[in-house]
């Protein structure tokens, strides 16, 4: 089968961080992905089925592999040599599925489960590294599963979410970062906030958009985007106020009718949601949430330096929002994002697809997605050959 | 200076013959101090260095005049006779640098003819630095009077201080009529200026003047021109004049519009302080002072 | 004798015409055909303003006594006058304003008044520095009054000292300052820049508050001020008027208005204020040295150079009395400065925008007031009908940079941010987002507290402009920055001849063009 494969290789991890420092993408150039012809992999146990991906993204988190920029963090949970891609749609026997990535117990076939697993808590799973499979927080970053930039993979049966007929195979690609996103709007503990603000208007943000107005319903929702085309999705999917990012502070100290106290808002956002993760958005988010109220990391942050005085000051909560499982209500948080896809048309913000061959040219345009006017990047594998 | 050795005739001069009448010596010092070459372009120049190169920077040294009211000179036409207080010899230079342009360097200043021109050299020293004249302390001589009208017809400004000399104790004395009975003669304003503090640095009877400490600089005060009225003599003018300089003091030290409510009413605090016992005079003068610096006048 | 203004026809020989273009000029090279208004010469000052000033106040014109028969001992008295957005630029000391108010308070101490005080009134200006109320009342009246707390700027905020004095038959509060209306007397003391100054509006916009400026602040009534240079053609007046007549019945005012020649800029400039072919060798020199070096020093620099410039203008009139009667008088003496007669409208207005408009003395010409001084001032410096045909294009030359002053223009900021980003309709604008800004507590603290402008006065900007936008087809700015450009709904271009030729899209082949040649001001009578 042909993947996208990427390999331990230390000079060309090297490499990889230079050349992604001076410009993102360009680590898919020098760095340790590579397009080959490998085996399937094995199918690890009974309950595993083989399925063949129609679609599959590329998510903010496998630009900073690439580019060498992810933390180090994940060292021991991941496995090499891993095919990436995690926001799947493929094909099984009798259909077409969505996968849910996390490699929890269940997969792995550890019995009992985690106190987090049994109560479908999945996504807080520590087993990670444990169980019948090699170390992987997710498909995608697991030797032993595959990943989406292929032809083939194997997964486990409780990652299968079965796609109905009438949702597009573009839809259904953003059931995987609905689902994420749907997360995070369900993290804080408030209900029916007056401000909240999403920083980013990325795939994530624009997401967060939809999820915060569907789920949290706020009274102003005011988000922040650089580029002319996320302005216009972003009002299109719920958000009332969208400035530049440099503006963020004082729309929302307008929006809060509160005073500035040096650089930031007296009375701010009940909820800011940072769909950014650098230093700059996060100080942003310091400085414009409300007292004793909360920050929800949902773009992955990495290591950063920020001034956490206000935070001590203000009291303020910093929560992080990863993956998905089951939310406060019982429900799935896949079945919420199958919902929120098609109800808010997500399926419009994949912007580009491209073949497995033109690889470097579709790492590129995800990395430059917002100035080119796209959001979401895609590899079609239903054109490829050995499918 | 006299030679000790005399050189003889006719190396030296001849002796004049006693039986012969010697004709009456041409003075040349005093009021007959011809100044005339003081005013011709070179000297000008000369003096135009003299005032802004030396005076200016060696005056913002030792006193930092402060000067407030200069809107008032606004759209006036020269010449002008300008006239002030009098406490110091620093009076001239401050008055004379801090004239505004066309004023400044156009200007000849009424000198006290038996102090500044007492010798040739002395004259001319005053004539070249401050484009002094000679005018005599008591009343405007003929000569005197007619030099000075004859030079503000000629488009020159003038400097005078009207109380005939530096105060001796610290108040002002009443304004004689010279500067009224030049500005009816010549149809001139008078600008009547309040110069304040050079007392301080400077008294008169002290050898060299102090340095002015930090908020101890000196304060000039310019007034609005005073024009001569219709029938008015030159008493009444001085006296008006008077009061007008005894208004921009009582402006310096308490508001402008204080100032213009007890000249309304009449109450404006002369210059001349109490009568009565010099002590008295002095006390006066230290409480007045010390309710405005905060400093004493006496040692 | 000064020369009157006039059109020019550029033919082929004309010299290239002088732009202003924020802190700097450019030449450009009008197309044969187009027509250049040039103002009228600076008229003769008053040769003695202060006898002036005293028969003025001696000699009132309506139906008003002389000032010193007003005054008596143990009356209120209070004298209100214009903020530093009268003259442009700031006029070289003296102060029209210090000349009148030191004689009209010498007539106060000499009838014994002593319950005097003095007010800015600044509207919903910010407020003013101590260095600039020492430039307009000198140091005399400073020292005077404000140690004693007897020299204070209007507060259109501060709901215990203003009053409602009455509502007119068309339903506007009258609103304003308390220790006017309740004083014996009100005294006003003006300088009339503009035609749109003065009479009734002084004291309706000067010492009110944001309830009484609404009714005719907004765009309703602007778009139906035409031009608001031309009082008895403007809605804006129609309403002050009206509101004005209603405080006249309740207080006694005295109005002692000022005008100025257009003697605009200092002799090291003065080349801006010639016709570009009476240029001698040293204005040429002149114009040399300055662009250039213009050109190479930082905006900043080049900024704090041209606010320091104090203006040589000087007094023309002065007329006290009875509100309109003066102001009727006042308007005579403006428009022998300002008039200039002007055939027929053009299908291209050209203008080039000098740093400075009434709302940022000693500080910047941000985008929004970009737009206020071309599409408001500028635009509306006409009488009769505007100098461009309806759908034409208007052609502004300034740099236009994304920057704004944070602490005289806070509100500027949030409405060029978040509300032009959303719209650029002067309705929507003012229905959506006007009571918000106008009532957030930030805005109103700062302008209380700090040097900012009201929140809402952002707003009016725009309103002053939203005649012309409703006029005009395409509106282009030179040289400024894109990115600001078309934030305030406007198309960048890089050159005149650029410009031009996308004016043709909307207006058609070979259009007509008529340039205003000013600063200095003028008022176009365009028939």
């Amino acid at each position: 089968m042909r993947a996208l494969q990427f390999r331990r290789s230390v000079p060309k991890y090297a490499a990889a961080m230079v050349a992604g420092g001076v410009m993102p993408g360009f680590g898919a150039r020098v760095g340790p992905l590579r397009l080959a012809d490998v085996e399937e992999p094995d199918l690890p146990g009974p309950d595993w089925q083989r399925i063949r991906p129609r679609l599959a993204g590329i998510c903010g988190s496998d630009l900073s592999t690439i580019d060498g920029k992810s933390s180090r963090y994940f060292e021991p949970i991941v496995s090499f040599p891993f095919v990436p891609g995690h926001e799947i749609v493929a094909d099984r026997d009798g259909g077409r599925v969505v996968v849910e990535p996390v490699l929890n117990c269940i997969p792995r076939g550890i019995d009992p489960p985690c106190s987090f697993c049994a109560t479908g808590l999945t996504g807080s799973c520590q087993n990670i590294a444990l169980g019948s499979l090699e170390p992987g927080l997710q498909t995608g970053y697991c030797a032993d599963t595959g990943g989406g930039w292929s032809t083939a993979m194997v997964a486990h049966e409780s990652q299968l979410h079965p796609v109905p007929d009438d949702m597009s195979d573009e839809a259904a690609v953003m059931v995987e970062p609905a689902a994420c996103a749907v997360h995070a709007a369900c993290r804080p503990d408030v209900d029916q906030p007056s401000t909240v603000v999403v920083l980013g208007a990325g795939t994530v943000g624009l997401c967060t958009i939809a999820a915060v107005r569907t789920h949290l319903r706020p009274g102003t929702l005011i988000a922040s985007a650089k580029h002319p085309e996320q302005r216009k999705l972003a009002l299109d999917l719920g958000a009332d106020v969208v400035v530049e990012p440099g503006e963020v502070r004082r729309a929302v100290r307008r929006m809060s009718r509160s005073p500035m106290v040096g650089d930031g808002v007296g009375e701010g956002a009940e909820v800011v949601f940072d769909c950014v993760g650098t230093a700059d958005s996060v100080d942003d988010a310091l400085a414009i949430v409300r007292p004793r109220e909360q920050v929800v990391l949902v773009g992955m942050p990495g290591r950063i330096s920020v001034d956490l005085t206000g935070l001590w000051h203000k009291e303020i909560r910093l929560v992080g929002a990863y993956a998905y499982g089951r939310e406060k209500t019982g429900e799935r948080t896949f079945e919420l994002a199958f919902e929120l896809v098609a109800q808010a048309d997500l399926g419009r913000l994949v912007s580009a697809t491209y073949s497995l061959d033109r690889y470097r040219d579709a790492i590129d345009h995800a990395a430059h997605a917002g100035s080119r006017g796209a959001v979401k990047v895609v590899f079609d594998l239903r054109g490829e050959r050995n499918r | 200076m006299r030679v000790p050795v005399r050189a003889r005739f006719p190396l030296g001069k001849p002796n004049w013959p006693s039986s012969v009448p010697r004709p009456a010596l041409e003075r040349r010092t005093g009021v007959d101090y011809d100044t005339d070459w003081a005013r011709k372009p070179a000297a000008r120049v000369a003096r135009a260095v003299i005032v802004d190169d030396v005076l200016r920077p060696a005056l913002h040294l030792i006193a930092s005049p402060t000067v407030h009211g200069e809107d008032r000179l606004v759209g006036l036409e020269a010449p002008a006779i300008f006239v002030a207080n009098h406490h110091s010899h620093l009076d001239t230079s401050v008055l004379l640098t801090s004239l505004p342009e066309p004023f400044r360097h156009k200007a000849v200043v009424a000198a006290a003819a038996d102090y500044f021109f007492t010798t040739r050299a002395k004259g001319a020293m005053s004539a070249l630095a401050i484009g002094a004249i000679p005018m005599e302390r008591t009343k405007v001589g003929r000569r005197s009077a007619d030099m000075a009208a004859e030079l503000l017809d000629d488009g020159w400004n003038l400097i005078m201080f009207p109380e005939g000399g530096r105060s001796p104790d610290g108040w002002g004395r009443a304004f004689r009529g010279g500067a009224a009975y030049l500005s009816l003669r010549c149809g001139r304003p008078v600008v009547p200026l309040y110069i304040e503090g050079t007392g301080r640095l400077w008294r008169r009877g002290k050898k060299w003047p102090k340095v002015a400490k930090r908020g101890e600089g000196v304060h000039l005060v310019f007034g609005s021109p005073v024009w001569p009225e219709e029938g008015e003599d030159a008493r009444r003018l001085a006296a008006r004049v008077e009061n007008t300089v005894a208004a921009l003091a009582d402006e310096w030290s308490t508001d402008w519009w204080s100032a213009r409510r007890r000249a309304a009413t009449g109450t404006t605090p002369g210059l001349t302080g109490p009568s009565g016992g010099a002590w008295r005079r002095a006390w006066a003068l230290d409480a007045d002072a010390s309710s405005r610096s905060g400093r004493r006048a006496w040692p | 004798m000064s020369r009157p203004g006039f059109v020019l026809e550029v033919d082929r020989s004309t010299p290239p015409i002088l732009f202003h273009h924020g802190e700097g000029f450019r030449l450009e090279k009008l197309p044969a055909g187009s027509r250049v208004v040039y103002p009228a010469e600076p008229v003769a000052p008053l040769k003695d303003p202060d006898a002036a000033i005293r028969h003025a106040l001696l000699n009132p014109v309506g139906d008003s006594q002389p000032l010193p028969s007003l005054l008596h001992s143990g009356m209120k008295l209070t004298i209100a006058m214009d903020n530093q957005a009268v003259p442009l630029p700031p006029m070289q000391r003296p102060d029209n304003r210090q000349r009148v108010i030191e004689i009209v308070l010498d007539m106060a101490a000499a009838a014994g008044v002593d319950d005097v005080e003095l007010i800015v009134a600044h509207g919903l200006h910010r407020r003013m520095t101590e260095p600039e109320l020492r430039h307009i009342l000198g140091d005399r009246i400073y020292d005077s009054f404000a140690p004693h707390g007897l020299l204070t700027q209007h507060d259109a905020e501060d709901h215990d000292n203003l009053v409602l004095v009455g509502r007119t038959e068309q339903g506007e509060h009258v609103e304003l300052n308390k220790r006017a209306v309740t004083s014996d007397l009100l005294i006003y003391v003006n300088v009339n820049l503009v035609a749109m100054d003065g009479g009734h509006k002084s004291t309706m916009t000067g010492i009110s508050s944001y309830r009484s400026l609404k009714h005719h602040h907004n765009v309703t009534g602007m778009q139906h001020s035409r031009s608001f240079m031309d009082p008895p053609n403007s809605e804006l007046h129609n309403s002050t008027w009206r509101m004005g007549r209603l405080l006249a019945g309740a207080v006694k005012i005295f109005q002692i208005e000022t005008t100025l020649n257009t003697d605009t800029f200092p002799s090291q400039f003065s080349f801006l204020q010639k016709r570009e072919w009476e240029w001698s060798a040293r204005d040429r020199a002149a114009f040399l040295a300055t662009s250039k070096s213009l050109d190479r020093v930082p905006p900043r620099m080049a900024r704090s150079i041209f606010h320091g410039m104090k203006s040589p203008q000087r007094m023309t009139s002065v007329q006290a009395g009875e509100v309109e009667a003066v102001h009727q008088l006042t308007l005579a003496n403006l428009h022998r400065q300002h008039l200039v007669p002007v055939e027929g409208q053009a299908d291209v207005l050209t203008m080039g925008l000098p740093y400075l408009g009434p709302y940022n003395v000693n500080s910047i010409l941000n985008p929004l007031l970009v737009m206020c001084l071309g599409l408001g001032y500028f635009f509306n410096l006409y009488r009769g009908k505007p100098l461009v045909r309806k759908g034409g294009v208007v052609i502004l030359s300034h740099p236009t940079r994304w920057e704004f002053h944070p602490v005289h223009h806070p509100s500027y900021i949030d409405f060029f941010e978040q509300v032009l980003a959303e719209t650029t309709d002067p309705l929507e604008i003012e229905k959506k987002f006007e009571e918000d800004f106008a009532t957030d507590p930030w805005y109103i603290h700062l302008y209380r507290n700090s040097y900012a402008y009201h929140g809402v006065h952002a707003f009016y900007m725009w309103y002053w402009g939203a005649h012309a936008l409703q006029h005009v087809g395409q509106v282009i700015i030179v040289g400024g920055e894109p990115r600001a450009v078309r934030r305030l709904g406007f198309k960048p271009a890089s050159t005149l001849r650029d410009a031009l030729e996308m004016a043709e899209d909307v207006v058609g082949r070979n259009p007509s063009i008529t340039h205003i040649h000013n600063p200095p001001i003028f008022l176009a009578d365009v028939t």
